[in-house]
């Protein structure tokens, strides 16, 4: 066993974006962005969310008010990443926590408008890497991995956009 | 590992690649005499999904004397009467004054809600009205007590930006409740700035001010009408 890492996925999504989840998302984080960018530039001086930005830094919260509009869609994913399948083709890396970023935006033009949601996996324990395949089990598998029981595990390939964020040296402590 | 050494090395190592956009399997559906389906290889998700923050009850984790906001939206352009399917958001501070989160991509936690705290949405019944349940804000320095709140109509364009005044004499709730500390309010009146002198309500509160009635053991209701030109 490598040890224990945590796979962060950033997902983009934007006007080009396939597959109703995204285009929901797209759509409720843009219709947010048009609102909340009302209340830090009422004149509306400024159109995309650069300008806003450079110009009224406290525009930075946008971030976190816009996020409040995909909440409810990542609830929807049950806690799992999306688009990152085993072989089986089943969604298997576990989250909890997620960032999320406006990566640009305009006011009226919805072409425009492109966010990151960075999805951060609980802790995973890292098995083994054969060819291109990721193996390992998840925190409630732990145990039995410790134990010298029979586990199940996972076999991902890891996506352009999927990476290791964090690393710990997997320390086995017998009794 | 704390979550502060978590969160940093994630800022070292996050990666941001675009995700490559699939190929489009949408073929020609026009041949025949019928509609091929899209086939949506994205799975199950198609629901729409509101905004977290609509919501009654905002106080999320947060502690303190209760209060509920009644708000009244009125339309002048529409003789005074009331404007119905109006978006009202409002957010304030905590008894600490303290705002939900604030500062921009923060790591958030999908179950967890208290970044939302005391920060909700609502649209106008027929009688342009809407009711939040919350705590009664607390106090920061340079600002008297305040609730913010911003309007729209239906599509989502801004009709009005205001802040909610609270009555400040010596009986009020505003002198009651930072008074509270079995309640946790713990500044009481010290250093605190009132509405006179506030640079928001200090040249006049008289559309902000509202009405104000309860007590700290009961919690306070807060009255409120406001008028948009919708």
């Amino acid at each position: 066993m490598k040890g224990i890492v945590k796979l962060v996925y950033s997902k983009i999504i934007d006007a080009g974006s396939a597959g109703v989840w995204n285009k929901n998302v797209f759509a409720d984080t843009h219709r947010e962005f048009f609102m909340q960018a009302q209340q830090f530039d009422q004149p509306g001086r400024f159109q995309t969310f650069q300008e806003i930005l450079a110009n009224i830094p406290q525009a930075e919260n946008m971030n976190y008010l816009v996020s409040t509009a995909a909440a409810g869609y990542l609830k929807q994913l049950n806690g799992k990443f999306p688009d990152v399948l085993n072989t089986l083709g089943k969604t298997c890396v576990p989250f909890r926590n997620f960032r999320f970023e406006v990566i640009q935006s305009h006011r009226s033009n919805k072409a425009l408008h492109k966010v990151a949601i960075h999805l951060y996996s609980d802790p995973l324990t890292w098995i083994d890497t054969i060819d291109r395949l990721f193996i390992f089990g998840t925190d409630s598998e732990r145990e039995s991995l410790l134990n010298d029981g029979e586990t199940e595990t996972h076999s991902i390939v890891l996506l352009p956009n999927v990476g290791i964020c964090s690393f710990r040296n997997f320390t086995v402590t017998k009794p | 590992m704390d979550r502060k050494d978590f969160i940093k090395r994630l800022g070292f190592a996050s990666i941001m690649v675009p995700v490559v956009t699939s190929c489009n399997e949408e073929d020609d559906p026009s041949s025949g005499s019928c509609t091929t389906t899209n086939a949506e290889t994205e799975g199950p998700f198609p629901t729409k999904s509101p905004s977290s923050l609509i919501q009654t009850d905002i106080r999320s984790d947060r502690t303190g004397v209760d209060i509920t906001v009644n708000i009244t939206v009125q339309n002048k352009n529409d003789n005074c009467n009331a404007l119905a399917d109006a978006l009202v958001d409002i957010w304030h501070c905590d008894k600490d004054g303290y705002y939900s989160e604030y500062g921009g991509t923060s790591m958030q936690s999908v179950d967890y809600t208290a970044v939302h705290f005391l920060r909700g949405r609502q649209v106008t019944d027929s009688e342009g009205k809407v009711s939040f349940v919350s705590v009664f804000p607390g106090w920061y320095q340079g600002r008297s007590t305040h609730i913010h709140v911003h309007i729209y109509n239906a599509s989502g364009a801004s009709l009005l930006v205001t802040q909610i005044a609270f009555p400040e004499g010596s009986d009020s709730a505003v002198i009651q409740v930072n008074a509270a500390t079995a309640k946790g309010y713990t500044k009481g009146m010290t250093g605190y700035t009132y509405n006179s002198a506030d640079n928001v309500f200090g040249d006049g509160v008289s559309t902000e001010m509202s009405s104000v009635t309860g007590s700290v053991d009961n919690g306070y209701v807060l009255t409120h009408t406001i008028v948009v030109n919708a």
